[in-house]
């Protein structure tokens, strides 16, 4: 056979495998990777977002669609890239440009995934496995309002929905199959945990708050939060407690009578600077009587104590300090984090499920195949007439080759388009079944389910940056 | 499909329903949490067609025997578990609850006995709802002492400072404290609708309204104990930690009285009818 020029096809096919036209991507820093003094510098506003993901990939050769996510913790650009661009230049790059930040500094900070790995990386940030407070709750709402806005804009849209959907099924699935996201790890928390432990519901109980203590507003505002129905308030200034009791939508008491309405309050806040209890026994069994020793939960959040410790033996009552609730939220920590390990193993699950779904909706081998097949009947066909027809120049026979080539592609043209389009439209199980009767039509070789890659995503194993 | 293969059918789904229920306690999950209770259901379901082929074939109601009358029972506890579990977050019991409707049905296979002639006297449509009435009542005052242990187990936690990961599913005191005195209050009203129809059943046919004999001396005494309870709760405000010792203790003296009745006294409410 004569030496003929590398055609189109032959360099379509590396070694008979499959490149996706797209890779999936992730560039950014995080609190693992940077110091908050970069970090801060790098964030975007909200109505920023869109825009910025616009004139990144205007900016990115190779960069399809692209949605930014900023939040205290993490500024990352998700994208979707063509798959012979390489997008870590120009993603450093632009944000540098749009912060003033030098990109040799961001340079040393950043990292990046693509394919399978990045797939990981945003199950992981959706979960919260990646959060600072790991099983945070919150970073699930930046996450989707984020991406809501890059898709209403228009930059995030077929190719990169897929992850992003996966990720927020993902993140549902961990939350509920883990205990990740239910255990309080500050003190604050461990205090409405306990309270719920308690109480069915905080929503017809009452807080008394003794004090103005920092922690004991905390734990207040914490269990406001969680619903808490009435709060009464009490200070040594009046003014004071008047005051605060504005600040929760309260009432205010007088600090010398404060007992008389102790028995209204079910959860009772102290962290008043004295030398003494100010509440003993006797005077908390009194309390009890008063309201039919139905249960109360006292918090002593002052030093030194305020409440005096034996009314913890007193039935009903659950008195805690600042030292159990710290090691209530210490082993909570220590439960979360073995919780963790589980949710980790989800995740991994989830991106193998995911990664194998993307390869079975995959048509480019299809297409390869098809392409290899036309070539392989051009050759041949185009051998015989060269060899019937010995007496041609070079020249006509370059001519020739190319005429052939050209009527190939010109055939392959539309089906190509055609089939590609169907890949990013339809599911795994149909475009599984188109592939077959592609395959069937053109008796091409049968598929073969493992040696494929994913359109939009491709696993090159190793992370690069980190 | 006869009694035996349905009592067998029904010990396999509540094996299956500790099982999982096992596995739901020591690694908590929606998947082991449904597969318990579907069980735990299917078990109920098949021992309840045990139960009712059985008393086809001795021709009144089958409480007949010792053992069938302990399957009846935790059946009934069983019932009720299923009943109110989800309203009062009390899944995480479902490994103790299926434990004992094994161990009832398990008796009742062990002890399957012929068929028992039943004394003429006792042939009344009165007898299925007497002992029916009575069944409940004990279902739900055995229902109680569980929720209690429950509680009082949580209670003692929470009092010590430490908590417990296995605390995670439970429902809160308030919650335990609200579902014994439900499960009190039910059961006092079946025991005392029991103890009315029993006096009304032995006035139509015997012609005496009370005949004092050790199961109805003991029925007396639990039913005061529980009224003296229950009129602690609304008056005095017993509650938590008192109430569910004393439904504890209440309980205790209901099955000593329940197990020594059967098996040592005479009387018509003796287990044979004799």
């Amino acid at each position: 056979m004569s030496a003929q020029p590398q055609s189109k096809v032959t360099r379509l096919r590396p070694d008979g495998g499959a490149r996706p036209d797209l890779e999936f991507w992730v560039v950014g820093i995080s609190h693992h990777t940077a110091p908050v003094s970069l970090r801060e510098r790098m964030a975007f506003s909200a109505e920023g977002l869109a825009p910025a993901a616009r004139r990144l990939v205007a900016s990115s050769p190779g960069v399809v669609e692209a949605v930014v996510l900023s939040t205290c913790n993490r500024v990352e650009v998700f994208a979707m890239v063509r798959a012979d661009a390489d997008p870590v230049g120009p993603v450093v790059e632009f944000l540098g440009r749009e912060h003033s930040v030098p990109p040799a500094l961001l340079d040393q900070h950043r990292y990046a995934h693509r394919g399978r790995a990045a797939v990981r990386h945003l199950f992981r940030v959706a979960s919260s496995l990646d959060s600072m407070m790991v099983g945070e709750p919150q970073i699930l709402g930046q996450l989707k309002e984020q991406y809501r806005l890059a898709t209403d804009d228009g930059i995030a849209s077929a190719r990169i929905r897929p992850c992003f959907e996966r990720a927020f099924r993902v993140a549902k699935r961990v939350r509920s199959e883990t205990g990740i996201a239910s255990k309080a790890v500050s003190v604050s928390s461990a205090a409405v945990d306990l309270a719920q432990r308690i109480f069915d519901d905080l929503g017809d109980k009452t807080a008394m708050i003794i004090g103005a203590g920092k922690m004991s507003v905390l734990a207040a505002r914490h269990l406001q939060g969680h619903g808490i129905a009435s709060v009464i308030v009490t200070n040594r200034s009046f003014d004071r407690a008047v005051e605060m009791a504005r600040g929760f939508g309260g009432t205010p008491v007088p600090f010398e009578r404060y007992t008389q309405y102790l028995h209204l309050a079910d959860v009772v806040l102290g962290s008043v600077a004295t030398s003494g209890h100010i509440l003993g026994v006797g005077q908390m069994a009194d309390v009890m009587r008063a309201r039919r020793r139905k249960p109360m939960f006292l918090i002593d959040l002052g030093v030194p104590r305020n409440f005096d410790p034996a009314i913890n033996d007193l039935d009903n009552v659950y008195l805690y300090n600042i030292d159990d609730l710290s090691r209530v939220a210490d082993e909570h920590r220590a439960e979360r984090e073995r919780e963790a390990i589980r949710a980790e193993e989800i995740v991994e699950e989830e991106t193998e499920r995911f990664w194998r779904g993307l390869s079975a909706r995959d048509l480019t081998p299809t297409i390869v195949a098809l392409r290899g097949r036309l070539d392989q009947i051009r050759r041949a066909e185009l051998d015989r007439a060269l060899s019937a027809l010995q007496r041609l120049e070079p020249p006509e026979r370059r001519a020739l080759e190319a005429m052939t080539t050209a009527i190939v592609n010109k055939i392959l043209h539309a089906p190509t388009a055609m089939l590609k389009a169907l890949a990013s439209e339809s599911d795994a199980e149909s475009a599984a079944e188109i592939a077959e009767m592609v395959h069937r039509l053109f008796a091409l070789e049968p598929l073969e389910g493992e040696a494929r890659g994913g359109p939009g995503v491709r696993d090159d194993g190793d992370d690069q940056g980190e | 499909m006869n009694e035996s293969n349905l009592l067998h059918a029904s010990l396999l789904a509540y094996l299956c329903a500790i099982l999982a229920g096992g596995i739901d306690l020591a690694q908590p999950g929606n998947t082991t949490r449904r597969v318990a209770s579907w069980s735990l259901g299917t078990g109920f379901l098949l021992q309840a067609g045990a139960i009712l082929l059985r008393s086809g074939e001795v021709g009144s109601f089958a409480v007949g025997s010792f053992a069938e009358q302990v399957a009846f029972l935790t059946w009934l506890v069983a019932g009720i578990f299923l009943a109110i579990a989800r309203r009062y977050r009390l899944a995480v019991l479902g490994a103790i609850v299926a434990t004992i409707a094994f161990a009832g049905a398990l008796m009742a296979l062990v002890d399957h006995g012929g068929v028992r002639d039943l004394p003429a006297a006792l042939r009344s449509p009165w007898l299925p709802v007497h002992v029916g009435l009575a069944f409940l009542g004990n279902a739900a005052f055995a229902f109680a002492c569980l929720v209690s242990l429950i509680y009082l187990w949580q209670e003692r936690k929470l009092k010590a400072h430490s908590l417990d990961a296995r605390m995670r599913g439970l429902p809160s005191l308030e919650t335990l404290d609200q579902a014994n005195y439900r499960c009190l209050t039910w059961g006092f009203v079946m025991l005392t609708l029991s103890i009315l129809s029993g006096v009304l059943w032995a006035e139509l046919s015997f012609g005496r309204l009370w005949s004092w004999e050790p199961r109805t001396m003991w029925t007396a005494v639990i039913w005061m104990l529980y009224a003296g309870l229950l009129h602690g709760r609304v008056t005095v405000g017993w509650g938590g930690r008192q109430a569910a010792r004393l439904t504890i203790a209440g309980f205790l003296v209901l099955l000593v009285s329940f197990i020594g009745v059967n098996l040592f006294s005479p009387g018509r409410h003796a287990v044979s009818f004799g």
